[in-house]
């Protein structure tokens, strides 16, 4: 059995294994995949309660991952951000000697979420760290555009 | 309308995400779908040797009480039900019923029709080059319960 607790490293390999397959754009593919039918917990979330669906989804999932973060709801304002300071995920790679980080992996983070958040009608901002640590911003802000999503994110 | 705001440190929490086994679970269907049976061995032997190599070291220097410790370790964290029998030449473990399989199948995931190789691959590449072999015996599809039988390889 691979436990829930070796996810990360076999998720990195899986990535890097896509790749030496079939290229980067599969690797994208695969990841409008899971976006599809793994984060559908996220998506009745926030067709259910709006923009608080991030805060009820993330504060769990970040919770369990032992995530270092802070975390901002404004619903008046239609806001929702998080200020990642260690990704449990990022940072156990970066701590294992024996992995190689594969070199978008932060990336999955931005294909996964906005495929599902902006088809609901809200913009979906990731700013990843430039300097190969386990840190990020994220933000989603309510646009009431709903539909306009990018259902086709590729390289 | 609500303002909130949460902070947390990664010490304040115990790292287990039980969803990742759903994740892991649709990668392995990916592959499987997309490029067939042995893909999935492929990228399960890859994963074990990049990920798992400090407990192939330990399995070759410490016998088979490096994996006991392992299957111990990490079957405590994910409240599996189980039984081993340990001596220096046999490791026979009895998984009476997956926490993986449980945790995908009670959030309404289907179970891949290959999930079991992540049993199977995974020990069986664990043992090659080493003094040992693994029999995974009984599998059970429905709840991924199974016999891991490591024993000396005959000279």
């Amino acid at each position: 059995m691979i436990s829930c607790t070796e996810f990360i490293p076999a998720y990195n390999e899986l990535f890097r294994f896509i790749e030496q397959k079939q290229g980067k754009e599969a690797v994208v593919d695969f990841w409008n995949h899971l976006s599809d039918v793994f984060l559908t917990n996220l998506r009745d979330m926030v067709a259910a309660h709006g923009i608080r669906g991030c805060w009820m989804y993330w504060s769990k999932t970040l919770t369990e991952e032992a995530a270092a973060f802070t975390m901002e709801l404004d619903e008046e304002k239609g806001e929702f951000s998080i200020s990642m300071k260690y990704c449990p995920s990022k940072g156990r790679l970066l701590e294992n000697k024996d992995i190689e980080p594969y070199k978008d992996y932060c990336r999955h983070c931005d294909v996964l979420y906005r495929r599902v958040l902006e088809p609901l009608g809200f913009s979906y901002e990731l700013n990843i760290s430039q300097n190969n640590t386990p840190d990020c911003t994220l933000k989603v802000k309510k646009t009431g555009s709903a539909g306009k999503g990018n259902k086709d994110s590729r390289t | 309308m609500s303002k909130k705001i949460l902070t947390q440190k990664a010490t304040d929490n115990t790292y287990y995400h039980p969803d990742f086994h759903i994740a892991l679970n649709y990668g392995i269907d990916y592959l499987h779908r997309k490029f067939g049976d042995d893909t999935v061995r492929e990228y399960l032997m890859q994963f074990t040797d990049s990920y798992h190599t400090p407990l192939k070291r330990a399995l070759k220097k410490e016998g088979l009480k490096a994996l006991k410790t392992h299957y111990e370790k990490i079957f405590r964290m994910e409240g599996a039900d189980y039984d081993i029998n340990f001596t220096e030449e046999e490791l026979t473990i009895h998984l009476k019923a997956s926490p993986a399989v449980k945790h995908i199948v009670s959030n309404g995931h289907e179970i891949s029709p290959l999930f079991s190789e992540t049993v199977t691959v995974v020990n069986n590449e664990l043992c090659r080059d080493t003094p040992y072999a693994c029999e995974v015996t009984g599998y059970v599809p429905e709840t991924g319960a199974c016999r891991l039988h490591f024993y000396m390889r005959k000279p």
